[in-house]
């Protein structure tokens, strides 16, 4: 056996080790040590080398990328999950012999769910277009399509509601971040509805429990509404720009050249 | 696609990667990405960004890496400006031997970039440009590898773009052929340098380093030395030749002297005949017996009213008391170069050449005389214009002398004409030129005894004879200005002063018209204001905003156009100095000023097809208001673009198409100018169409143009020409036909044949070298549209094709040589035949008063010297038509010194190994000095006072006239001036 591959997977047993014991700082640590080291493996993406244990490697390194994105996920670092979840990819993608892992359907749905968070619903549909149809059945991917038609519809309560229906238990963590996200779209529509709304009606329509919440909520995301007599008042951030004027003069000359043009051609 | 195929399907893993923290997983990314860049640009651009703070990242190790695959992205977005920047970045990592089309696409960007540099530094004096250093790192690198590699060429090209006149010598240098690679270096320094300023540094660079070579090519350096406007280098040059014991050097010398009489710099060559050290020697005697020494040729003028006499080389007085042999040769030399850079030796010869080989066609003449309407004077003053046309510079004038009857017919204006035509005739016949023309000359004082019309077409006849080699006549045509004020002669003497004086820039000259201009009147002011720009050519002297002045001053149309004209020919071959006086004049109120304004830019951007002249010509040709600007417009492209004559029929084809029949005139003469004389096929047929246009005067034109384009070319080489013969017949034999087109028949007939078809129309020197005359000439020839007089300077622009070999003594031995083609590509065209008896016997009358006179003398010679005349006239290979009916026609032939040698066939021109002479430099026309091998054998000299010169032994035997006249042609005997004609009206 390589000796490389040796200390690659007895730095991993470490690794995950750590990740049982919730030491975070340590995984973190031994991750950046094994993807530097991953580097040095010829057999793994982007080369593709067939070395003799190539499968073993590419195995490895798999789990690896896997479970730095469960880390990310638990130490809720989004960026770090996007960066880990596109190393991971390759693997699922171009297999070169690879057994297919158990673990890629929720890291799939997972990384749908960040999208969804992150509200890039064009890169989402991207993806999903990108996935073979088997995949659209296993519920960890029905779960984020599910919750994106919902939040799509509008049907919001149905999205806080999905926490309960969670496939694994990691999306928990993300199903809280999911609420943010449409309470954002809710107040941005809200804001661009009305006037302004009584207290009350903002929170039921912001979906706080307590009126607190709500004025924590406005004095964080949006301090350019105003709480006034028990309403909030949406202040129209800026009347929208004056529709563009017309050139037209600009367009008058260009139409008298285009005359005189005419009349000269050769 | 192996490696594709085992590559991964997307970036994004390595895009990802990009992000960690660690720098080695950031390097680890990077080079990958650099791998696979060629695959995967288009997931790489979004993440440009990224890799581009990694590049401004001042701690991250690994900025070239970066820069470079940076640099690749933008190479495939298509961004060359940002790819280049930071390929720049990239430092060492950008491998500028790398064979690969990114390397390949953004060095020819860099030295793009970088030439753009250095010619903005250069051009803006502007030294606060400073070139990235790395930008020139890299070009230099890449200079250095063509020289070491060996592709000169390339480096040669780079290094003239970017201005490296370093690179430059060194290039040229290194180079294994320096003489070749030299020739190559001038050739694309003339076809693609644009500014003006900048070709001479180049020019320079190339003379010093041809002194630096151990056998210097002389030829080149004077060449270089005369576009540089240095005369005494070539003095120096030629002096150094001319003191050499080496006869050889002598004959270079004189070679030397030749080719610069060639491009036909009057200015230059005085300086340099001025610079040129007399002998060491006590020689009174010469001054005295060597009224022919040229530089005395001018004091002598002043006071004399004798005629011009040559320079004969051999004259000099080699009796004195010379003390030094060594000196006394030179002296010998130093006149004999004298007489050539007079431009008299080559003048008189051409002259001589024209004479013997003239094979005009008398009966084409007679046939557009017949068919011509008395009354119509307009075609009976073309009829005239063909005539001198046909017989420029052939001294022959039987057709006039016939016809006195029918010439008498001319009056007024005509009558300045006909008389002015006996110049074009006589052009270059320097002696005799003032006592041909005496009857015609003013007498005594103002409007002593003839029609003033005569008189003035006279004094412009003299200018004709004398153009741009006045130096004798220009004061005999001064006094005549001052002693009249009918405006009629005032206009021939503008005219003929501004030829004889032309391109001197003489300041009394200068006055004078000047004064004659402030008389404000109209028929006088015009031949002024022209006359003073061909005085001032190419000086851009500050004259010309005088000009301007009184052009907006005066009332005049006339006045104003000549003036616009005048100003137009200061600014010759100036170009981008001439920008603010050409922009003065195009943005002018007045039409005629901008018209001025269109000749301005021809002429300053003559032969230079640059790209912003060509733009703002048309620009004009379609956007003024004013038919007579556009026409112009289009016909400056003649001028701008005669240098690369096949370009001008693509660049004008569309305007050739123009709903505008000025347009259409202008396209027709833009292609007559600029493809005179080549016969190019694409020439002809844009001008086939033209010659039926609905509109008169486009037919005018696009039958003159054709005329211009088709001269020399015989019906065997393109049988268009024969179709385009038959056409301008039945153009002139139709009745029915508009007097415009017809017009134009007949010059077209004239311009087909002209100088007894032994002359074409050329722009351009052989060694490239704008002839400024002929330039000159045909710019005002285009003006023929205001005032036909103006026709006759068209002759300027002719020069004669021919094989001329001279030896030492100037003398023209006789000498064989090959023409490896087949007679019948470049043969004379056939003589028209009648088949009428009657016009059968008359032509045999066409005999010069003369001949009688000389037939006598060559028999006389010929019984001496027991020589038969015929078989020395077999070698011109006139072919009896019976013989060649006989035998299938031969593959080549045999010419004899002097003969006409037609552009197209140069290129098959070889010479005898066996032959007795050789050649100083290989040039297969034009003046060619000989070397003789065998110095002790007696020569046999043709073209002199042997009568073996009886190349005239006709075709056909028809016009044996000639024949005696032919041998009379001698240095010594020049023809008789013919005997006065008066007008019997």
């Amino acid at each position: 056996m390589d000796p490389k591959f040796t200390e690659v997977s007895q730095v991993f047993q470490l690794f995950k080790a750590a990740f049982v014991r919730k030491d975070f700082d340590t995984c973190m640590k031994l991750l950046s040590q094994l993807k530097v080291t991953l580097t040095e493996f010829k057999s793994l993406p982007p080369l593709f080398e067939e070395t003799p244990n190539a499968i073993q490697e590419r195995t490895l390194a798999r789990d690896i990328y896997e479970h730095a994105v469960f880390l990310s996920v638990k130490i809720e670092d989004q960026d770090a999950l996007e960066r880990d979840f596109f190393q991971l990819k390759p693997y699922y993608t171009d297999t070169h012999g690879l057994q297919p892992s158990t673990q890629e359907h929720p890291i799939l749905g997972l990384n749908l769910l960040r999208l969804l968070v992150q509200n890039r619903i064009a890169e989402f549909h991207t993806e999903l277009e990108l996935l073979p149809s088997s995949a659209l059945e296993n519920p960890c991917i029905k779960h984020a399509i599910e919750l994106e038609q919902s939040f799509m519809e509008g049907a919001y309560n149905r999205v806080l509601g999905a926490r309960q229906t969670v496939p694994h238990e990691i999306y928990v963590h993300f199903m809280d971040l999911l609420a943010k996200t449409v309470r954002d779209e809710i107040a941005g529509c809200s804001e661009k509805a009305y006037d302004s709304l009584s207290i009350n009606d903002a929170r039921q329509m912001l979906l706080f429990s307590s009126d607190q919440d709500l004025v924590k909520y406005i004095e964080e995301e949006h301090p350019e509404w105003e709480i006034r007599k028990g309403f909030v008042f949406f202040q129209r951030a800026k009347e929208s720009a004056p529709c563009k004027e017309i050139p037209s003069l600009q367009l008058i000359n260009q139409t008298l050249s285009y005359a005189r043009e005419l009349e000269r051609i050769v | 696609m192996a490696a594709a195929a085992t590559m991964v399907s997307s970036a994004g893993g390595l895009l990802a990667m990009l992000n960690e923290t660690h720098p080695a997983l950031k390097l680890h990314a990077l080079s990958n990405l650099n791998a696979f860049v060629d695959y995967f640009w288009p997931e790489i651009s979004t993440s440009v960004p990224i890799i581009e703070s990694l590049y401004e990242d001042e701690e991250f190790d690994q900025r070239q890496l970066a820069a470079l695959l940076v640099s690749k992205v933008f190479y495939y977005l298509g961004e060359l400006n940002d790819s280049l920047s930071y390929a720049l970045g990239a430092g060492p990592l950008f491998d500028v031997s790398e064979d690969s089309d990114y390397v390949h696409t953004l060095l020819a960007k860099a030295i793009d970039e970088y030439a753009n540099f250095k010619t903005k530094a250069a051009e803006g004096n502007d030294e606060s440009v400073v070139v990235d250093p790395r930008l020139e790192a890299i070009v230099e690198r890449m200079l250095d590898k063509c020289i070491l590699d060996g592709k000169y060429q390339q480096a040669i090209g780079m290094a003239i773009e970017c201005r490296r006149l370093d690179k430059l010598e060194e290039a040229i240098i290194k180079s294994d052929n320096v003489h070749s690679t030299i020739n190559y270096c001038i050739d694309i320094c003339h076809s693609f340098v644009n500014r003006r300023e900048y070709r001479r540094e180049v020019l320079r660079l190339l003379v010093e380093v041809f002194w630096q070579l151990p056998s210097p090519d002389y030829l080149s350096i004077c060449q270089r030395l005369m576009f540089l406007d240095e005369p005494d280098g070539v003095a120096n040059i030629l002096e150094k030749l001319l003191r050499s014991d080496n006869k050889d050097d002598a004959l270079l010398a004189f070679q030397i002297a030749f080719d610069l009489v060639e491009n036909e710099h009057q200015a230059f060559l005085l300086t340099v005949r001025e610079r040129l050290s007399s002998p060491k020697l006590q020689y009174s005697e010469s001054v005295q017996s060597g009224s022919s020494e040229p530089d005395s040729v001018r004091d002598r003028n002043a006071t004399s009213t004798e005629d011009v006499q040559m320079t004969d080389g051999t004259q000099v007085d080699n009796s004195a008391l010379h003390t030094d042999p060594n000196e006394a040769i030179y002296a010998e030399r130093l006149t004999k170069i004298r007489g050539i850079l007079s431009g008299e030796t080559s003048i008189q010869l051409a002259l001589q050449f024209l004479y013997s080989h003239n094979k005009s066609d008398l009966l084409t003449l007679k046939t557009i005389k017949q068919s011509v309407e008395m009354r119509n004077s307009v075609c009976h003053s073309a009829t005239i214009y063909a005539n001198a046309i046909m017989h420029a510079g052939t001294t022959v004038d039987t057709f006039l002398r016939e016809n006195l009857d029918w010439l008498s017919r001319a009056t007024n204006w005509a009558k300045f004409s006909a008389t002015a035509g006996l110049g074009v005739i006589h052009r270059g016949h320097l002696q005799q030129g003032r006592s041909l023309m005496a009857p015609y000359l003013p007498q005594g004082g103002a409007g002593g005894g003839g029609s003033p019309y005569s008189e003035g077409g006279a004094l412009y006849a003299l200018g004709l004879i004398h153009a741009n080699h006045g130096e004798g006549i220009k004061q005999f045509l001064r006094d005549s200005l001052k002693s009249t004020n009918v405006e009629v002669i005032q206009h021939g003497a503008c005219l003929g002063l501004g030829l004889a004086a032309l391109g001197t820039a003489d300041n009394d000259v200068f006055d004078d018209i000047k004064n004659v201009l402030y008389t404000d009147s109209a028929v006088a002011g015009e031949a002024a204001g022209i006359s003073m720009g061909l005085l001032m050519v190419g000086t851009a002297s500050e004259k010309a905003g005088e000009m301007l002045a009184y052009a907006h001053e005066t009332q005049h149309e006339k006045i104003i156009r000549g003036l616009a004209l005048g100003i137009a020919l200061t600014v010759y071959g100036r170009e981008e100095e001439a920008d603010t006086l050409i922009e003065q004049m195009t943005r002018d109120q007045d039409p005629i000023l901008r018209y001025g304004g269109m000749y301005a830019l021809a002429l300053a951007y003559r032969g230079t097809a640059n790209n912003k002249a060509i733009r703002q010509l048309l620009h004009f040709a379609v956007s003024d208001v004013s038919d007579d600007v556009r026409r112009t417009a289009v016909l400056a492209l003649g001028f701008v673009l005669y240098s690369d004559p096949d370009q001008t029929p693509r660049i004008v084809s569309l305007l050739s198409e123009s709903y505008n029949p000025h347009v259409r005139y202008g396209a027709a003469l833009a292609v007559g100018i600029s493809c005179a004389g080549t016969g190019l096929s694409e020439a002809i047929s844009l001008l086939e169409p033209l010659t039926s246009d609905v509109v008169d005067f486009v037919r005018q034109g696009a039958l003159i143009a054709m005329a211009m384009v088709m001269v020399q070319i015989s019906e065997a080489s393109d049988s268009r020409v024969g179709a385009f013969r038959r056409q301008l017949e039945k153009i002139i034999l139709d009745k029915h036909e508009d007097t415009m087109s017809k017009m134009g028949a007949i010059l077209a007939s004239g311009i087909l044949d002209a100088g007894g078809r032994n002359v074409t129309i050329k722009l351009l020197s052989k060694t490239k070298h704008d002839k400024i005359t002929a330039v000159v000439g045909l710019a005002v020839f285009s003006q023929f549209w205001y005032w036909y007089p103006l026709i006759y300077f068209i002759s300027l622009a002719f020069s004669p094709t021919a094989f001329i070999g001279l030896n030492y003594d100037l003398k023209v031995p006789r000498f064989e040589f090959l023409s490896h083609a087949k007679p019948s590509l470049f043969e004379y065209p056939k003589p028209t035949t009648v088949p009428t008896t009657t016009s059968a016997v008359k032509l045999p009358t066409a005999v010069l008063s003369t001949s009688a006179r000389a037939k006598a003398r060559a028999s006389k010679k010929e019984a001496e010297k027991g020589k038969p005349s015929d078989k020395d006239g077999d070698s011109m290979q006139l072919e009896n038509p019976a013989d060649k009916k006989a035998e299938p026609e031969p593959s080549f032939e045999l010419l004899t010194n002097p003969a006409r040698v037609v552009p197209a066939q140069e290129k098959f021109i070889k010479f005898l190994e066996e032959s007795r002479y050789v050649t100083v430099k290989s040039a297969p026309s034009g003046f060619v000095l000989l070397k003789d091998l065998r110095p002790n054998e007696p020569e046999v000299l043709s073209l002199t006072d042997t009568p073996s010169s009886a190349a005239a032994s006709n075709a056909g035997g028809s016009v044996t006239g000639q024949q005696g006249s032919a041998s009379a042609m001698a240095v010594d005997e020049e023809p008789q001036p013919p005997q006065p004609f008066e007008y019997t009206s």
